[in-house]
């Protein structure tokens, strides 16, 4: 909690003092506290001093203004410490705190609770304070002595914080503690306060004595000062109230917990967790180090900004580049295939380019459904990669050319002299694209993803990073389509017309409708085994229940 | 919440007025005025008994109208001077802000103060008011003190009434770490808010106060800057004592209450304040003294009745099992929940209440904003199975290291989160119970806060860490057998050593006294605790230099901007055991970290952004699995448990005393801030349900001019607007009134609201869903996994604003955000990118 508590005297002689701070010092553990200079520069803590204040570290006035009453630790002592292991919350105990700025503040609540604040029958609890000084909450009582005035000192127990609600919601919690605390005190003090009594009664002997209502205190200077761990006879009373103290800041500030919840992580970051897993153990299991396989999937789920500078060659930058170099067609074609799972093929020399046009291309699906092999010198089947670069003399398989679910896009050098038309980029003026498919649908109807990012790519007022946060978007939405199917046909295994019905409800049917479906076919099979084992296991545990 | 009726009565008004010139007087004392009746108008001087003849009849018998009561003013209390010795305090303050105060007193009371200092007007008319006090038998207190200066604090003497805004601003451009750049880190924004309210609240490097410049107007005109009349200090105090129950078990939880939601109370009372300015300005300008007394007395008994409205929070319904915060403190019965939820969800929709749920959930949607962090993507793999959110680490961490009140964060139900600040209700009104009682339950799933839990304590005595003396020390023997010391006990006054007077004492003193910390009594503190007798300078323990090394120097900021993808993937652990053992270790929360897995640590501590906090994790987790053998790996565990820290002044390390921690949820602003269907209009509830809105009517731009005008006590910002949607059932309408009164045809609350088509089509494929028979848990995760694309939704908005000067609506289309959607998309982007309304607006 931020928060101190203090105990306070009310000294015969010296009026309210305080005895005994316990503070809560957290993490980042500021630079240590010079003694007599505040963190905030001396210069405040000057302006401080009007009258009452005193300063942090004993100067000699002060000690000469001291007794044992108003005393707890000697000068000699360190202090207390104990360390919240849990948090690395230190609680510091000292005779005052030691920054300048909290020493007024404590003192400011010390005098008002002993001086200024009217508590009727001067013990119990009371709360003050503003927003200048902090605020209070200040349980007063009495301690027996045998040798003060009217058998009794006066003491308080000082909480000081700067957040009044969170004092005020405690109050409950610390009266009940305090109290406690109190209590402890005055009734071990009462059992010294009855032997005293016993051996020499202080009645009788006041009695006898000339009375002198002027020298009494100084008659009895000597005993005037008696201190707390005297008149319980607790000879560690300071230890002990230090761990009091220090439980009650943690206490109280522990007291109340929130339970903040946040969103489910994407599909796309689940996947890419489990994969970090895997490969983590790949490493473990060869013993290699090595962080670039994850890096690499860090940069998939962060974009890949900064990818092409490390790569200086010719390259594809986003996906509106890719569809000014390739043509609106070309890309259109090029990306329906990537979004119906089908294998995309690049032949050429530029291995760097090859693999920026992956870079980009991936982007239009889940993580769980990219499967890339940037380079390869032999054909890979479609079920290893749908995203396949290949050196240009690579020959492809004829059931493979001749499938309706392949895609090969063939870079090829440009002579001098002819220069692409669309082309924007001198450096890639140097190639020529040709894509080819044995598809024989028809790529202009959907699926209604492509359409609607289609408008986006070809709205040139907005930037490529309004692009890609609508694309995300756009794979949230449809993502979210593909769950639902994945619980209905997989998991529960509805029929046909059932299925329909998901179909017309997640807006996937109408023009397009066959591309789309396809597209959540394809998509499924990118879902996280986190979330599709979570599906399976939340019916068969419907089942167990079922079955009771 | 209610165990039992509270009585009205027991609420008691006092404002007293402390002058340096005239000493103490009671401007009001509502236990000092009798209510006539006015059907005997004539009656009162003959009914006022002969024994009070000292009362001074105020009644002004030009008042004939039946209207406005009547009110004897009689001879105070006798505790009035008591009292005002309370409010007051016996020796006067310098500082002029204002002074809150709760005094308990006895026989059983609470009483709050608020002491203001005044704004002074001109004097004549301030004497003019201190009529009443004259005209009744004085009660005028002798007491006259003298103010004391009490340090005051450096922004006092600036005047600048600026400073809670810059002073958090100016937090921001300190060197400390802010969590601020950890962007990607789902919760960043709700982190962040937590965050700044830590070190807003945090005494780490002095107090930073934030100024409230309250003072107590006693003229209309602003602030006359006559120096002869600020010199002389007068203060007010407004007071309100309220009886408290006789039955302990009623008085203590009527204490639960107020304590626990003591920011409505004080905002009642800043309210009440105001009328009473109100009414002392105005009866100032009535020249006939007294009726001026009268029309004073009937102002301030009115605002006591208002006041006395708050008391209703007590007593009112609450809906018995809000959706989310049951969802979220009791996950077993999830499942049963989302049943029933769907279930109330559909039936509303059968009855052709379809376009009014829509509406209803876009303007909640857009205003009760807190739903957003809790869809924003973690990215941590889930504590639970994916169903069920995560709970955030983040927050969790950080809510131990840097403290915070969790109760404001529940305050979020107003949905105070976006920029600028707006605070916003909702209100159902209808005759229906049924229908509306099923909307206050749907709408319970959308209007979310944190779930509080609160921490047990044992109720033991003895051993209770709050006792400094356990048991051993009860039966001490007598001091004279127990010291080798001189006895304190004074056989004559020479036996006595004269104490703190000469040096040749100090010996003895601090073993008698001070020396006694090195004797190892207590059990608890004898490990550490030197042996020695000796009165020097005690022995140190061995400073160990360890935690120089754990004690990095680089505290990174959380989400180091360096890192972008944030703790999260390197956070997670490579590991396929079950999920729960894995991720329950990177929460790190200890209470849970016995139960980890064997292969937890892997990978977990390479380079975290969280080092810090990671390092405080190692502290107390002794796993040797942590070895990567990475240097931060060589501070690692066991040395840190309890070495004192390395600074100039090694103090004494003890252990800090521990508990067993049981936990329950409670009922805070969360349950208690959702009303059910009651009996009449409530001002304070985030979510209520009433029968008419006659009295809504009536009082509601008030409320809401309120609001803006008092800030919320418990929000450190400034509200810029204040809202309240209202449900109307019986007509099927939904309307938003809001503070900054635009549009308002006559007889109509607000504007009305535009339905979302993101929010539209989410209802309806969740409920056909449904309809489908697909499990009500699978329906639920699936409205997350929407109201989560319209999180991404907004995040596409920010990045198009961003830069902009000017919305072309039209290209917003192009970027795939309909028309309809985009204020429930501004409002939402502007949780995360505070940009947004300044561009939208």
């Amino acid at each position: 909690m931020n928060a101190l508590v203090a105990l306070c005297h009310f000294c015969e002689l010296h009026g309210p003092r305080t005895l005994f701070c316990t503070e809560a010092v957290h993490p980042p553990a500021p630079s240590p506290p010079q003694p007599g200079s505040a963190l905030l520069g001396d210069r405040e803590a000057e302006r401080e001093g009007e009258g009452l204040t005193m300063r942090a570290n004993s100067s000699a006035t002060q000690r000469a203004d001291m007794c044992e009453g108003c005393r707890s630790l000697p000068v000699s002592h360190p202090g207390f410490v104990s360390v919240d292991t849990e948090t690395g919350i230190r609680f510091l105990s000292h005779q005052h705190p030691r920054q300048a700025q909290l020493f007024s503040v404590v003192r400011q609540a010390c005098v008002r609770s002993l001086s200024c604040e009217v508590c009727p029958g001067r013990e119990g609890p009371i709360f003050f304070g503003d927003e200048q000084h902090g605020f209070v909450f200040s349980h007063t009582f009495f301690i027996k002595d045998s040798l003060a005035r009217g058998f009794q000192r006066w003491y308080s127990i000082v909480m000081v914080a700067m957040d009044r609600i969170y004092l005020i919601n405690s109050w409950p919690f610390l009266l009940r503690h305090l109290k406690l605390t109190i209590q402890s005190l005055q009734s071990t003090a009462l059992k010294v306060f009855d032997s005293e009594q016993g051996v020499c009664p202080q009645r009788a002997v006041r009695m006898n004595s000339a009375f002198s209502p002027a020298v009494f205190p100084h008659q009895r200077s000597g005993n005037a000062a008696r201190s707390l761990p005297s008149l319980t006879q607790h000879p560690n009373l300071w230890a002990s109230l230090h761990a009091s103290f220090s439980w009650l800041l943690k206490a109280c500030g522990s007291r109340l917990t929130e339970k903040l919840l946040e969103g489910a992580p994407t599909e796309d970051t689940l996947v890419l967790i489990e994969r970090q897993t895997e490969q983590e153990e790949e490493m473990n299991a060869e013993g290699a180090g090595g962080k670039s396989e994850s890096a690499q999937c860090r940069d998939f789920l962060f974009g890949d900004d900064g990818k092409g500078e490390e790569y200086c060659g010719p390259n594809f930058r986003s996906l509106r580049h890719l569809r000014q170099v390739l043509g609106a067609a070309e890309f259109r074609q090029l990306a329906w295939h990537v979004l119906m799972g089908n294998q995309v093929i690049w032949r050429g020399t530029d291995r760097g380019l090859i693999q920026s046009a992956f870079n980009v291309l991936k982007t239009l699906l889940p993580v769980g459904c990219v499967r890339v092999e940037a380079y390869s010198s032999q054909y890979e089947e479609a079920y290893r990669y749908n995203f396949l670069g290949l050196s240009p003399d690579v020959q492809i398989p004829a059931h493979v050319s001749s499938s309706e679910f392949t895609v090969l896009v063939d870079v090829l050098n440009v002579e001098q002299g002819c220069v692409h038309v669309v082309c924007d980029d001198d450096v890639l003026s140097l190639y020529q694209f040709s894509i080819s498919s044995a598809n024989t649908q028809p790529v202009d109807k959907g699926p209604t993803l492509l359409n609607k990012l289609e408008v986006a790519l070809t709205n040139e007022n907005l930037s490529v990073e309004v692009v890609s946060h609508c694309l995300l978007c756009l794979k949230e939405e449809w993502m979210n389509k593909v769950k639902v199917l994945f619980k209905f046909t997989k998991v529960d295994g509805r029929g046909r017309d059932d299925t329909q019905k998901v179909l017309v409800l997640l807006g996937a049917t109408g023009p397009g409708e066959e591309d789309n479906v396809r597209l959540l076919k394809f998509w499924m099979t990118g879902l996280s085994k986190t979330y599709k084992s979570h599906l399976m296991t939340a019916v068969r545990g419907v089942e167990r229940t079922l079955s009771q | 919440w209610a165990s039992a009726e509270f009585d009205l009565a027991q609420i008691r008004l006092i404002v007293h007025q402390d002058c340096e010139r005239r000493g103490r007087q009671v401007l009001f004392d509502s236990k000092a005025i009798r209510k006539l009746d006015p059907s005997e108008p004539n009656a009162e001087e003959t009914k006022v008994p002969p024994a009070r003849s000292g009362a001074c009849q105020i009644n002004s018998k030009a008042s004939q109208k039946e209207s406005p009561p009547t009110y004897q003013y009689t001879r105070p209390a006798s505790d009035v001077n008591m009292l005002g010795e309370m409010m007051f305090g016996s020796v006067a303050m310098s500082y002029k802000g204002s002074t809150l105060k709760i005094h308990h007193i006895s026989p059983p009371q609470l009483m709050v103060s608020k002491v203001f200092s005044t704004r002074h007007g001109s004097s004549n008319l301030q004497d003019s008011f201190e009529s009443i006090s004259q005209t009744c038998p004085s009660h005028t207190s002798s007491i006259h003190s003298n103010p004391v200066d009490m340090p005051g604090r450096g922004h006092s003497e600036d005047g600048d009434s600026g400073i809670a805004r810059s002073s958090l601003s100016s937090l921001l451009a300190t060197p400390m770490p802010s969590p601020g750049s950890s962007s990607s880190s789902g919760c960043a924004s709700s982190y962040q808010r937590r965050w700044l309210r830590s070190q807003a609240t945090s005494l780490q490097h002095g107090p930073i106060p934030r100024s409230t410049e309250e003072m107590f107007s006693l003229s209309d005109e602003s602030c006359s800057s006559n120096p002869a009349m600020a010199r002389r200090r007068k203060k007010i105090a407004v007071s309100i004592i309220i009886s408290l129950p006789e039955k302990e078990e009623e008085s203590h939880s009527f204490q639960e209450f107020f304590f626990s939601h003591f920011p409505l109370f004080e905002s009642h009372m800043n309210k009440l304040k105001t009328a009473i300015e109100r009414a002392m300005i105005v009866c100032r300008r009535v020249a006939e003294a007294s009726q001026r007394v009268q029309v004073y007395l009937c102002r301030v008994m009115e605002a006591l009745g208002e006041f006395m409205t708050v008391w209703n929070l007590y007593m009112a319904p609450r809906i018995t099992e809000p959706v989310w915060l049951t969802m979220v403190s009791q996950s077993a019965e999830r499942n049963q929940l989302c049943q029933r939820f769907l279930k109330e969800m559909s039936v509303l929709m059968e009855h052709g209440a379809k376009t009014f749920l829509s509406a209803l959930l876009t303007a909640v949607l857009m205003y009760h904003l807190a739903w957003v962090p809790t869809v924003m993507p973690s990215n941590h793999l889930p504590i639970k199975p994916v169903c069920q959110k995560p709970t955030s680490h983040t927050v969790d961490l950080l809510a131990k290291s840097h403290p915070y009140n969790p109760l404001w964060a529940q305050l979020d139900l107003y949905g105070a989160l976006g920029s600028p600040v707006r605070v916003c209700r909702t209100v159902v009104v209808g005759r229906r119970r049924e229908l509306v009682q099923r909307v206050l339950y749907i709408l319970s799933y959308f209007i979310r806060c944190s779930d509080l839990q609160e921490n047990a304590q044992p109720q033991g005595h003895t051993d209770s860490p709050a006792n400094p003396c356990p048991a051993q020390y009860s039966n001490s023997a007598p001091l004279s057998e127990r010291t080798n010391e001189t006895p304190l006990i004074p056989k004559s006054e020479a036996a006595k050593p004269p104490v703190c007077t000469e040096n040749t004492n100090d010996k003895t003193l601090s073993a008698n006294v001070d020396g006694a910390n090195d004797a190892p009594v207590s059990e608890r503190t004898s490990k550490k605790a030197p042996k020695s007798d000796s009165a020097g300078p005690s022995p140190l323990p061995e400073p160990t230099s360890e935690r120089l090394a754990c004690a990095d120097p680089g505290w990174e900021p959380f989400g180091d901007a360096t890192d972008p993808v944030g703790g999260g993937l390197e956070h997670i652990l490579a590991n396929q055991s079950p999920p729960v053992q894995r991720v329950k270790f990177t929460i790190g929360s200890p209470r849970e970290s016995d139960h980890d897995g064997q292969r937890c640590g892997r990978g977990l501590h390479r380079k975290l952004p969280h080092r810090r906090l990671a390092d405080m994790r190692r502290n107390e987790s002794s796993d040797s699995s942590l070895g990567d053998s990475d240097e931060e790996e060589t501070a690692s565990p066991s040395q840190q448990a309890y070495t004192p820290a390395t600074e100039t002044a090694r103090e004494y390390e003890l252990p800090l005393p521990c508990q067993t921690e049981s936990r329950a949820s409670v009922n805070h602003f969360g349950r208690s801030l959702l009303g059910g269907y009651c009996p009449q209009y409530m001002p304070d509830f985030a979510l209520h349900g009433i029968s008419s809105d006659q009295r809504l009517k009536q009082c509601l731009m008030t409320d809401l001019e309120h609001t803006v005008l008092l800030q919320h006590p418990a929000l450190d910002e400034p509200v810029a607007e204040a809202v309240c949607i209202v449900a109307d059932t019986d007509r099927l309408c939904v309307q938003v009134a809001t503070s900054q009164r635009r549009v308002c045809e006559p007889g109509r609350l607000g504007r009305d609201v535009m339905v979302s088509s993101l929010v539209h089509t989410l209802l309806t494929s969740v409920l056909q869903l449904h309809t489908l028979n697909i499990a009500a848990d699978f329906c639920v995760m699936h409205l997350e996994d929407r109201l989560q694309e319209i999180y991404f939704k907004s995040c596409s908005l920010a990045e198009y604003l961003r830069g902009q000067r000017r919305v072309h609506v039209k290209e917003l289309g192009l970027a795939l955000i309909e028309s309809s959607d985009l204020p429930l998309l501004a409002a939402v982007a502007s949780t995360h990118s505070p940009y947004v309304a300044q561009i939208l607006l």
